[in-house]
């Protein structure tokens, strides 16, 4: 984290507009400013961190009151956010998607879901985004657990305006919230957003042969790139931007298996329970009688250093490696 | 206890006081002793212990409004060993939350509020416990959330000696202390017991209130049946660190026949009903 002010355009009234004068911010660092920015007129808002914050955020520097570093205490975290938010504060608690999910889960459960706690577990290092760093620092099992947990809010935003655009709407949500970032990949994707709701997922491109639903700053844009490739070879993609995995879209998959021939599913989490399985039990529910192919985490942890891209690869999770595979399974169904 | 207790109380408890409060310790336990002859039992022994704990702090201590318990002026008491919940139950009821035959009634039964670990939808009770090692986190943020706001409500957080085994309670002492939650008080009721056996032969809780102190809490230990001495403890003006108060207690106090070895859990029958009402000098 470096720059904790940014000038010109107001990211609040203009997003797109400071966006595109902070063209190198990761959504984590986009996230941070947001959230700094929101709080400005929210004094409601509190953030915690547990000595991953990095120095230099721009919340710390200009609510300093409200910042709370409280050290390597994950867990204890958790708690305490609920205690806060019992008092009328809104509480950002932030750490890695490891931790935050994995080693402070139940207080995530007991803490956030189960007391319908206004707090908002915000983590970055989602799916292998920590790549080289290895499995513990990857977490590629958060949604699912997340998503099981009732009454929780699970938003994986796919670039830099929905992460301004998710953080604006998690803060109007009285109620539990985890979103999930990834690390420093620079997500800006030029499809137009017509605006977000929670709940509400977009389609960004129209499609009739293949479905393609997908979240995050992988997911979506490796379904745009497929489809962009799918299109050269003739085949119709389309494109939904998942980015809430809970309450899940089922309209927009019901319309989505309406309109195409096999239903896709493309997200850096494994395969088992984020948003693979969340579609398939929207599937299977209705009655639907479909196929779904699910693109992710193949269930297995990646043990030896890699790049972020190379572990995508290694899983299929390429533009090149979902179209080939969406035109297999096209062509083995005609025949 | 009737209204908001904003009224300004003497300095220490008077003979007079102190009768009172013994006299609610007894209805207490009776309640809890009753509790155990529901049709599923209760953990008896960690509710007896910390009777007088919950009767100080309740009775004497705390700022509450039995009438209006989401009163904003209200001091908050979490029982993070939230198996002992038939004890704080039967407090809560005792100082007019909510009547004590209906707690009878309805403990633990078909779409009851009385859950067998402590309920946040029980009047008087803010977060539901249970799970072992939360209470002090989720106090600690309460209390910075009060000091974050300038509002002088207090925290009282009670944990179990064998809870202690938890590693989050460290997390939270460590950050309480370093962030000097004043308006926060830590009590731990060590009755050596928990529910394999005693505590100092599955996990020793040695030196705890040392190890407190070390870690930078205003840390006492004093007898935890003693109320003149549990509300001097808790009363004590606030310093500048959080409190912990280590209660020395028994599993079973206060039901003779245990003889300070009171069972972790019970369900008992009519007659041991009787024999235990008895013993305790009560009318079966």
């Amino acid at each position: 984290m470096s720059e904790t002010q940014t000038s010109g355009a107001d990211l609040s009234a203009a997003p797109e507009a400071w966006l595109r004068e902070n063209p190198k911010l990761s959504n984590r660092q986009i996230f941070r400013h947001a959230l700094a920015r929101f709080a400005e007129q929210d004094p409601r808002l509190v953030l915690l961190e547990a000595d991953l914050g990095g120095g230099g955020d721009p919340f710390e520097a200009r609510h300093k009151d409200r910042y709370f570093n409280l050290g390597i205490c994950e867990a204890t975290m958790l708690d305490m956010a609920c205690g806060l938010a019992h008092v009328g504060h809104v509480v950002f608690a932030h750490t890695f998607a490891p931790f935050g999910t994995m080693r402070a889960c139940e207080q995530v459960r007991l803490g956030m879901a189960y007391p319908r706690a206004n707090v908002k577990l915000v983590c970055d290092y989602g799916g292998v985004s920590g790549a080289f760093f290895g499995p513990t620092h990857h977490a590629i099992e958060d949604l699912a657990i997340l998503r099981s947990m009732p009454g929780m809010l699970v938003l994986s935003p796919a670039d830099g305006l929905e992460t301004i655009l998710a953080t604006r709407a998690m803060i109007d949500h009285a109620g539990p919230v985890y979103m999930r970032l990834g690390r420093n990949r620079v997500s800006r994707l030029e499809e137009p957003r017509g605006g977000f709701t929670l709940g509400r997922a977009l389609c960004f491109r129209e499609g009739s042969d293949v479905g393609l639903i997908a979240h995050g700053e992988v997911g979506v844009s490796v379904a745009l790139e497929a489809a962009q490739r799918l299109e050269s070879q003739g085949v119709s993609a389309r494109v939904v931007n998942m980015h809430t995995l809970k309450p899940l879209d089922e309209a927009a998959v019901l319309e989505t298996a309406e309109r195409t021939r096999l239903l896709v599913t493309v997200e850096e989490h494994t395969i088992l329970g984020g948003l693979g399985g969340a579609v398939c039990e929207t599937v299977c529910t209705q009655g639907l009688g479909r196929r779904v192919l699910r693109i992710g985490i193949q269930d297995r942890y990646d043990p030896l250093a890699g790049s972020h891209e190379s572990l995508l690869r290694g899983h299929g999770l390429d533009g090149a490696a979902v179209a080939e595979l969406v035109l297999d399974s096209l062509s083995t169904r005609r025949s | 206890m009737t209204a908001a207790t904003t009224d300004v109380r003497p300095e220490s408890p008077s003979e007079d006081g102190l009768d009172s409060l013994q006299a609610q310790a007894r209805r207490v336990r009776r309640l809890i002793v009753r509790l155990a002859a529901t049709a599923s039992g209760c953990h008896l022994g960690g509710s007896l212990s910390l009777t007088e704990i919950l009767v100080a702090l309740l009775g004497r201590v705390m700022k509450i409004n039995p009438g209006e318990p989401h009163w904003e002026g209200r001091d908050h008491l979490i029982l993070s060993k939230g198996h002992a919940a038939a004890g704080l139950y039967a407090a809560l009821s005792a100082f007019g939350f909510f009547d004590p035959e209906e707690l009878v009634q309805r403990y633990n039964a078909e779409g009851s509020i009385f859950t067998g670990h402590v309920n946040a939808r029980v009047p008087g009770v803010d977060f539901s416990t249970g799970s072992l090692g939360h209470g002090l986190g989720l106090g600690t943020g309460l209390a910075l959330g009060y000091r974050l706001k300038g509002l002088a409500n207090r925290v009282y957080v009670i944990c179990g000696d064998g809870e202690m085994g938890e590693g989050s309670n460290w997390e939270a002492l460590q950050i309480a202390s370093h962030q000097r939650l004043s308006n926060l008080t830590v009590i731990i009721d060590r009755n050596g017991g928990q529910n394999d056996g005693p505590t100092e032969s599955i996990l020793s809780q040695a030196a705890l209130t040392d190890r407190l102190l070390m870690f930078g809490f205003e840390a006492l230990e004093v007898d935890g049946h003693d109320l003149r001495a549990l509300c001097e403890a808790l009363e004590a003006p606030a310093g500048k660190a959080p409190r912990a108060i280590v209660a020395r207690t028994q599993k079973g106090a206060g039901v003779p026949m245990f003889k300070g070895k009171g069972p972790h859990y019970a369900v008992f029958s009519p007659e041991q009903l009787r024999r235990a009402l008895v013993s305790m000098g009560e009318t079966p």
